[in-house]
């Protein structure tokens, strides 16, 4: 009996006690202008790379060039603003304004150092250019970025090759071939490098082995017509210039193929 | 008198085509450095968004691949 009063007591005096709640959440501030045009300003941004990449992948650069120009205008965060930068020199680029897209790719780098296609592909417009010192820095930072990249040794070969840097040309192109043996066009640039270091014969070798791997390569059998020419062996460039020029595509060496056989 | 102009013309310029391409395989022969180098590698595709935060993005695994033609380097 006691019992049961002192629990009735406790639920009267416990009901007139006032109730007690959390703390609110504040809400959002949606209509904060701050907040509102830092979403409308994401939104932007999201809305043209999607424009700009779709442009892009149907090769109508200038609808492109002006959605990725936005983009940097809006300054998104990283990755997208180097993102950005790089989508917009492979615009320029394709409309003939490689000095813009070096600078743009420069950017993109200064704002990721480990970007690597951004690196990939300033090395490949250093090279159109024939920049041979900018071609061969850029390599150089590509290479420094992604040391097993396939593409990182073959456009730091090119380079050297192209800067007269024939140890460091070896070495690129041995180390490709090293990786990947069947890869014909190693082979083809390393008898360059043997050639312009005046060794035919390790150059005629790396000919042979280049046409084993690909009997179509016309540019490795002109070089190699070239190369029997220079040791007298007449009757053997003669075939190799007539097979170049029944497999050439490019109308110049056909011409040149052409030539070289009829004259011996 | 046209005509023969236009013959005369057409010989003289075909006679110099055919002396352009005799100096460029002679100078062929007989410089090895004059042999042309492979091409320079073609530019990497266009990158989305948000291409480079996940692991999908095709530039970015060309840039890095290991293999010819994982870089998607040509044959020839």
């Amino acid at each position: 009996m006691a019992v049961a009063s002192l629990l009735a007591f406790a639920a009267v005096t416990g009901a007139a006690l006032p109730q007690t709640y959390s703390r609110p959440t504040p809400s959002p501030r949606l209509t904060d202008p701050g907040a509102l045009a830092a979403r409308i300003r994401d939104r932007e941004v999201h809305e043209r790379f999607a424009r700009g990449v779709g442009a892009e992948e149907r090769s109508d650069w200038n609808a492109a060039a002006a959605e990725f120009r936005r983009v940097v205008a809006l300054d998104p965060p990283e990755p997208k603003g180097s993102s950005a930068r790089y989508d917009l020199a492979l615009a320029e680029s394709h409309l003939g304004r490689d000095d813009v897209a070096t600078g743009l790719l420069e950017e993109a780098l200064h704002r990721d150092p480990g970007f690597a296609a951004a690196a990939a592909n300033l090395v490949a417009l250093q090279l159109r250019r024939g920049d041979r010192a900018a071609a061969l820095a850029a390599a150089e930072r590509y290479l420094a970025i992604a040391p097993a990249a396939f593409l990182a040794r073959y456009g730091h070969g090119l380079a050297a090759l192209r800067a007269g840097d024939l140890p460091a040309a070896r070495a690129d192109f041995r180390a490709l071939i090293d990786a990947d043996p069947a890869y014909a066009v190693a082979h083809y640039d390393l008898a360059l490098v043997e050639l312009r270091a005046g060794r035919d014969d390790a150059a005629r070798a790396e000919l042979d082995r280049a046409l084993a791997l690909s009997p179509a390569y016309a540019r490795a059998r002109f070089a190699l017509g070239t190369v029997l020419m220079r040791g007298g062996l007449r009757a053997d460039a003669r075939v190799a210039f007539d097979r170049c020029a029944r497999d050439a595509a490019d109308p110049a060496l056909r011409a040149l193929a052409i030539d070289l056989r009829d004259r011996l | 008198m046209r005509e023969f102009l236009r013959w005369t013309m057409a010989g003289v310029l075909a006679l110099g085509a055919c002396a352009g391409a005799a100096v460029g395989a002679e100078l062929l022969v007989d410089d090895p450095g004059s042999l042309v180098v492979s091409a320079a590698p073609a530019l990497l595709g266009p990158i989305t968004e948000s291409g480079r935060t996940g692991w999908d993005c095709a530039p970015e695994h060309a840039a890095t691949a290991r293999t010819a033609s994982g870089a998607g380097l040509p044959r020839t």
